[in-house]
């Protein structure tokens, strides 16, 4: 057994897993205040990432600008979601809004892919991509920088979700008629939430574009980031950083053992087998609320 | 006179009729009216339209595809028929629903922050609880448990805090005693008395339990079918013969009667 290139798999694993996390907290933040799993967060993601390019290329601000601008646009994108499609179904069944978010997920696909087409762009971030030596063990910089990101966020929602403001959001998760009942403005509660997921979506765009390009695939980080909220417990910030560390671990070193004896794309098995055996075997995750229910 | 006798009540409902998804009537023109700083009772039956009432009154109505149709409500003077409820809390309307719903995974002291009206200073908010923890003791020893784990009476009482978190001028009750032990019915019933006599609080009741409400209100209401039937004193209300025997379990029973009635009612089912 070579421990330093487990370790290196380990290491490099966790730094992914937090990249998951980064997106999968955008999901929590909107889960969190509306009981709401959003389907949609992976267009959002992606539509962050082509906002950030298309302020910077095609308009031509240096990316320090280009960033934070894109961040203020998808915050109101977050709003105007509420104010056109959500607000109409507040306190209709879960599914309904589901399907909403699923639609709203291929209209986000749709719209990018006619403005800016489907080939591959990069985002040239500035970040080295030469190799980074802790002892033996190889380090990409850029998932580092990402990793630090994805900390960063939930340190600050962690802070966020105690402030007066984040309460009344835990509150309007709880029980929308009671939220009513005390005066608690639900429909701008929701609206924030989808607003600060899609900020969050631009942190999520610009690391992962960076990494894969930014083309429709990034949409597609919807499954891992979902597997990751879903072990997490859906509503559990913290849940969705040690779930990512969790699947990124697991992923990377499991796929090291399993491809050579499959032939090559266990990752997606892995995947799939921690989504399935969490909803089969943990329904509420590893720090997800319980529903009470008193004897 | 009549510009008199409005300023006094602090809410007046005129023959107010609602329909829910646009069909349904639920209330047939009910009106009912809260002088200032009183305590009044709305008494009835499941499904009499007493619920209904309170949520036409705190604006709750839409959440669940209801509207006002006929009719209409003034607080204060002002006519709030088509406000959001949001606003109605603002201007001191508080409706605490039915079956407690204290938002159970906040801690009691989260669920006070939760009800904190915009704009309200910390100072001011902390000042509040510390007034609600005064009035449920029993709420102060348990403020950072989590509130779903709370007990029956607890929840209650945290509900009813809550609501007055938002510093109402009107707080309206939907059945608090449900469910709830007699010794614990009627220690929330005396400390609702003891707010609306420490701070002119007005209070309009929904209760099943007649007995207990008519305790502690000055005026009453009697809804039927969505309709009120009888309207009167707490007094006149105790003594009436038939809410004595139909709500208050007392008075003879006629059985012949009962049977006939029973009879009567399988035919038309």
């Amino acid at each position: 057994m070579d421990w330093v290139f487990l370790s290196e798999l380990a290491i490099n694993g966790a730094l992914t897993g937090l990249l998951y996390s980064l997106f999968a907290i955008g999901l929590v933040l909107i889960y969190k205040a509306s009981s709401v799993p959003n389907l949609a967060q992976g267009g959002l993601t992606m539509v962050g990432a082509y906002v950030v390019l298309a302020l910077a290329r095609d308009v031509g601000l240096p990316l320090w600008l280009a960033i934070p601008l894109a961040a203020v646009v998808m915050f109101g994108l977050g709003f105007g979601i509420e104010r056109v499609a959500l607000r109409r179904l507040a306190g209709r069944p879960v599914v309904m809004i589901l399907m909403l978010t699923l639609g709203l997920d291929i209209f986000l696909r749709g719209t990018t892919l006619a403005i800016w087409g489907g080939t591959s762009r990069s985002m040239e971030l500035g970040v080295s991509y030469d190799p980074l030596f802790l002892g033996d063990i190889f380090i990409s910089r850029i998932h580092l920088v990402g990793a630090g990101v994805a900390l960063a966020l939930f340190v600050a929602f962690m802070l966020f979700f105690r402030t007066r403001t984040g309460i009344k959001l835990r509150a309007i998760a709880d029980d929308y008629m009671a939220s009513w009942s005390v005066g608690i403005a639900v429909e701008r509660g929701v609206g924030l939430s989808w607003a600060l997921a899609s900020v969050v979506a631009v942190a999520a765009g610009v690391i992962w574009g960076e990494i894969q390009g930014v083309d429709q695939a990034l949409s597609l980080l919807l499954l891992k980031g979902l597997t990751v909220a879903v072990l997490g417990g859906l509503d559990s910030i913290l849940g969705a950083v040690i779930a990512g560390i969790i699947l990124g671990v697991v992923e990377n070193v499991g796929a090291d053992f399993l491809d050579p004896l499959v032939g090559g794309g266990s990752r997606e098995l892995i995947v799939a087998a921690v989504l399935i055996l969490t909803v089969m075997i943990r329904p509420h995750g590893l720090f997800g609320r319980h529903d009470i229910e008193r004897v | 006179m009549q510009e008199k006798v409005e300023a006094q009540n602090i809410l007046s409902m005129n023959s107010v009729e609602v329909l829910y998804d646009n069909v349904m009537l639920a209330i047939k023109g009910v009106s009912v009216q809260v002088p200032k700083g009183e305590m009044i009772a709305l008494l009835g039956s499941n499904g009499a339209g007493k619920s209904t009432t309170l949520k036409a009154i705190s604006g709750l109505l839409k959440a669940e595809r209801g509207r006002i149709s006929r009719g209409e409500i003034t607080f204060q003077g002002t006519d709030i028929t088509e406000a959001l409820a949001q606003k109605r809390v603002e201007m001191g309307i508080c409706h605490v629903i039915e079956g407690r719903r204290v938002f159970e995974h906040l801690t009691p002291d989260e669920n006070l922050t939760a009800a904190a009206p915009r704009g309200m200073s910390r100072s001011t908010l902390n000042a509040e609880k510390e007034k609600i923890y005064g009035y449920f003791p029993r709420l102060a020893e348990r403020k950072n448990s989590q509130a779903g784990y709370l007990s029956g009476g607890e929840q209650q009482m945290l509900a009813i805090g809550r609501a007055l978190v938002t510093q109402p001028k009107l707080l309206m009750l939907d059945e608090p005693s449900l469910g709830l032990a007699p010794f614990l019915v009627e220690e929330i019933f005396g400390i609702l008395q003891k707010i609306n006599k420490d701070e002119g609080l007005s209070v309009l009741l929904v209760e099943q339990n007649a007995l207990a409400a008519l305790e502690i209100v000055s005026q009453g209401y009697l809804i039927e079918n969505g309709r009120v039937v009888m309207h009167g004193t707490a007094e006149a209300l105790k003594s009436n013969s038939d809410i004595q025997e139909f709500y208050l379990g007392g008075g003879e029973t006629d059985f012949h009667n009962v049977k006939h009635y029973s009879r009567r009612k399988r035919w038309l089912s």
